[in-house]
């Protein structure tokens, strides 16, 4: 049966449940899809074709003898490279971790699949999510579905071209500084970074442990919905996943989750320069709540606006050179030469041949700046400016529901384009990383297609835990503006 | 410059001291940290393994612990305490840095009562107690346990992950015998907190110093860290050999340089460590939020500690013990609570003292094992040394009673065995607790009106009784007359 690649999750799960089709049909059609697409896009590291069919054929079994199924009964997703699975190769988009597969799997992972969702493959990223364009991959760029010479996004790039292009309904992705949100916007889908805490970080390789979050790409916020049901849960292996928090993700039609609400821009924000098709989403988005009930304010964060991407960098960067400190080639991936003398010149070797050039400028940075000697003024002043940051949205949040901004300040750019000047990147975060900082939920979503044809997200950031309502402003306004298409996924001019 | 006239020393020694807090699983999985006898690599996990994607879930159970161990050297415990990661480079370090505490610890400003060489008592500083994780095990296989050369090297990661418990002294100690006293005493304690195990054959129980001299002459030697040492013995060797290096160095008017060095047990000597130390440096945990402890929380942790050792010596000397034999009891827990349960069975606490002091200790020392392990129980070790009390049996014949108690007999057959009811009954000491037991009876005897030899009968009668017949009448009589002659 082809077209399948083209339901939702809940349609899948569905069908799969009323026998309309069979996980196995699912899965098989989602995997044609990707194999017509992948050699153009190169969204996913590893295809997982053996055991993602088995795994919908078991779905299929307990089918046939009247089991109780899972909400994602049979549907076929993808998860970024950076998540363990068990027995199935993780690589964090890096060389160094060689062809490890893991002894043991993410949380979320666990969840997913207890839930009834068959892995059908392992999504590029830049190399250990260090990155805005998928381009740092040790396994080269992923392409943007909506023009292939340029780029999807990033990190979590693979996974936002997966959903865009439909491969699968909805993939996962995580998110320290925009990795979510970014390629989300970049391929016209939505994307959630959920509130630090409320997913479990179990078995996510590491880059800032403190950042990072895993949240859902998928086509629709019902889908978005869905997934953020299973996948929010209390995981008592992780330390900083908080207990008690329960939120019903359901999203109702008609919801009138904007009525009353007060959609706040900010202040700082009015000054920086946007691309138009951005500039004229974010006039017209404020419009449309305008015109669903809810009230426009404003608010001012002066230090989100003025030191954010500053400490955002120096915070990421010292967990990230301790948090990549193991790769060793002592216990698994990438081995030393055996020529290598002594034990530093076998570390020296491995590190030097694993990482690429953006993780040793991260690891450099972050030793650099938690040096004894150094650590007061750069890593122990970011921690405070970040404590500032928290509170300056805390504040805001008393007289705002939710804040409408860009997600970036312009289109996805050409493959390449970016790479010679680092800088250009950094500033491009400014929207999304202060998210991360305070530990907020972030919401991308989709607001049309630009005249080049490309599609433009905005974002819908809330406080910590009101991620149940951003998620129902997220479909209220899915409603009045329309979901996304699917791509016929052509080669583009490069 | 320097002058003739005789310079004077005086040690200034800090230490510090990790032990491995006694819990079912490590630190921050549930690896079982008891891994005495198995093969490498067997208690491992993806969490002490560090592997990609793994977190740290720290162990209720090591918190109680560093608590209770914290209380027993009168430290207070803090409220809220932050873990940090340490960074440096080692394959036995899985994660490329170890987590521990650093200026927020679990427990600080403690102190323990020692003697200055002088005898007079003085109290030593605890800085602080943090926890930490154990690292692995590095084999090497060069002799020497040199890395460059060897063709290979193995790491053992079982002991990864375990928890210790890091106590800092502040520099209060000025010998050798005072820092063997504050380690011993230490121990002593956290043993019968039932902290930690602190075995000092399986590594239980390591020790760093930070020796430096202060000169007569008013100048300040270097601090010198010394390493590696896993013995009380090492330790003060350690000590003793460094005070005297660098009092030969102050002498010469040279001056100590600041370094680590590590004890050599086999040469008797420190040396300076060739390569530069690791360059290690601090950042937060930021997959540990800080730890908070509430009041409840130390209040029970405080009323879970049993007796200290030095109030058991207190109670002991309370029963007749000189304070030396009582020091020997109250060193092992297992030891006191077998003297403390003859005891309470009825024995005479200074017979059992002894009792416990050579012979009960004897077999634990030759077996290795707890005297709770022992097959005579405290009971049964109380019931034998009431019959020694009343003279029903002789202390020689005890002993072989005991031996044979121990070889799992019981106590009649022990008795037996050991001939104490075939005859070679202490005849003499059963007729004199015969005599002794019955005043009025000897009175008759003595003032010669037992003309019929009925009450000298009726006392032998009694002799055959409590030597369950074992003992002849003639043997018996010769031994009573004797007694009452």
């Amino acid at each position: 049966m082809s077209g399948l690649h083209e339901l939702s999750t809940s349609e899948i799960a569905a069908g799969v449940k009323g026998k309309k089709f069979s996980a196995l049909e699912v899965f098989d059609d989602c995997l044609n899809r990707t194999l017509a697409c992948d050699g153009s896009l190169d969204a996913l590291i590893t295809t997982v074709v053996e055991d993602g069919r088995r795994a919908a054929e078991a779905i299929d079994g307990r089918v046939a003898r009247g089991e109780p199924l899972g909400p994602l009964a049979g549907v076929p997703t993808v998860l970024k490279d950076n998540m363990c699975t068990y027995k199935v190769r993780t690589t964090a988009g890096s060389r160094i971790l060689g062809g490890w597969e893991p002894p043991y799997s993410a949380t979320v992972w666990t969840l997913l699949s207890e839930a009834g969702a068959t892995l059908l493959g392992k999504s590029n990223m830049d190399e250990f999510a260090m990155g805005n364009t998928t381009g740092t991959s040790a396994f080269g760029p992923t392409r943007n579905p909506w023009d292939t010479s340029r780029v999807p996004g990033g990190s979590s790039g693979g996974s936002a071209a997966a959903v865009a292009a439909a491969y699968v309904p909805f993939a996962l992705g995580s998110d320290t500084g925009g990795s979510i949100r970014q390629p989300a916007s970049y391929c016209g889908i939505y994307g959630l970074k959920p509130t630090y805490g409320l997913v479990s970080r179990y078995g996510l390789i590491a880059y800032g442990s403190s950042l990072d979050q895993i949240g859902p790409f998928a086509r629709s916020m019902a889908d978005i919905a869905l997934v953020m049901s299973v996948i929010a849960r209390h995981d008592p292996r992780d330390s900083t996943s908080v207990p008690g928090k329960s939120f019903d993700f359901t999203v109702r039609k008609g919801s009138d989750a904007l009525r009353g609400k007060r959609v706040a821009l900010v202040r700082e924000f009015q000054d920086f320069t946007l691309d138009k098709p951005i500039a004229d989403a974010m006039k017209r988005v404020a419009k449309i709540c305008e015109d669903a009930g809810a009230e426009i304010t404003e608010v001012s964060l002066p230090t989100v606006g003025r030191y954010a991407v500053a400490c955002y960098y120096a915070i990421a960067a010292s967990e990230a050179h301790t948090n990549l400190a193991r790769y060793d080639g002592v216990r698994y991936g990438a081995e030393a030469d055996e020529h290598a003398g002594t034990l530093r010149e076998a570390f020296e070797d491995v590190r030097s041949k694993g990482f690429g050039v953006e993780v040793k400028s991260r690891i450099i940075a972050g030793t650099c700046l938690t040096e004894p000697v150094r650590s007061e003024e750069y890593y122990v002043a970011a921690t405070r400016v970040r404590t500032l940051i928290a509170e300056e949205f805390h504040r805001a949040f008393e007289s705002a529901d939710c804040i409408l901004q860009p997600v970036t300040p312009s289109m996805p750019e050409r493959i390449g384009e970016v790479d010679d000047d680092a800088t250009k990147g950094y500033e491009a975060d400014l929207y999304t990383l202060p998210v991360n900082m305070a530990g907020l939920p972030g919401l991308t979503f989709f607001t049309g297609y630009a005249e080049s044809g490309l599609p433009v997200g905005l974002q819908l950031v809330g406080h910590r835990w009101s991620d149940a309502t951003l998620v129902d402003m997220g479909a209220a306004l899915e409603e009045i503006i329309g979901s996304p298409r699917v791509p016929a996924v052509v080669k583009g001019a490069a | 410059m320097h002058h003739k006239e005789k310079l004077e020393f005086t040690p200034v020694i800090g230490i510090e001291i990790h032990i491995q807090l006694k819990t079912r699983s490590k630190i921050f999985c549930s690896c079982a940290a008891d891994y005495t006898n198995d093969e490498p690599n067997t208690h491992i996990c993806p969490v002490c393994m560090g592997l990609p994607g793994s977190l740290p879930a720290l162990n209720g159970e090591v918190i109680r612990q560093a608590m209770r161990a914290g209380l027993t050297l009168h430290c207070r415990i803090l409220p809220t305490t932050f873990f940090f990661r340490k960074s440096y480079y080692y394959p036995d370090l899985p994660k490329g840095f170890q987590i521990t505490q650093s200026d927020l610890p679990i427990a600080a400003d403690g102190w323990l009562e020692i003697h200055d060489d002088a005898g007079r008592p003085k109290r030593v500083r605890v800085n602080r107690l943090h926890l930490e994780e154990d690292v692995g095990k590095l084999r090497h296989v060069t002799a020497d346990g040199r890395i460059e050369g060897a063709s290979s090297s193995f790491v053992d990661y079982n002991r990864s992950g375990l928890p210790l418990a890091e106590i800092v002294s502040e520099p209060d100690i000025s010998s050798a015998r005072e820092a063997v006293e504050y380690v011993t005493t230490l121990r002593r304690r956290v043993l019968h907190a039932g902290a930690s195990d602190v075995d000092l054959e399986k590594g239980m129980m390591r020790f760093d110093a930070n020796v430096s001299l202060k000169c007569s002459d008013g100048r300040w030697g270097n601090r010198v860290e010394v390493k590696n040492m896993n013995s009380f013995r090492a330790l003060e060797r350690a000590i003793e050999y460094e005070v005297k290096r660098q009092g030969s160095i102050l002498a010469e008017g040279g001056e100590v340089m600041r370094e680590t060095r590590h004890w050599n047990d086999a040469r008797g000597v420190t040396t300076g460590l060739r390569v530069k130390e690791f360059y290690r440096k601090f950042i937060v945990e930021p997959d540990l939020p800080p730890l908070v402890i509430t009041k409840e929380q130390v209040d029970e942790a405080l009323a879970s500690l049993p007796e200290m050792p030095e109030e058991k010596l207190v109670r002991y000397v309370g029963f007749g013990l000189s304070e030396g034999d009582a020091a020997v009891l109250i060193e092992e827990p297992a030891v006191a609570r077998y003297f403390e349960a003859c005891v309470t069975a009825g024995a005479n606490p200074l017979r059992a003292g002894n009792w416990v002091r050579t012979e009960v200790l004897r077999v634990v020392n030759d077996a290795k094992v707890s005297a709770d392990m022992i097959a005579v129980s405290p009971e049964a070790l109380a019931s034998l040394l009431a019959k020694v009390e009343d003279g029903g049996l002789s202390t020689t014949l005890a002993k072989s009673v005991f031996d044979a108690l121990l070889d799992g007999l019981s106590f009649e057959d022990a008795l037996k065995r050991s001939g104490a009811s075939d005859g070679a009954v202490d005849v003499h000491a059963l007729a004199a607790s015969v005599v002794a037991a019955n005043p009025d009876v000897v009175a008759e005897i003595r003032s010669g009106k037992d003309t019929k030899g009925k009450k000298v009968k009726f006392l032998v009668g009694l002799m055959m009784r409590e030597s369950k017949g074992s003992v002849k009448v003639d043997e018996a009589t010769a031994a009573l007359e004797k007694v009452l002659a």
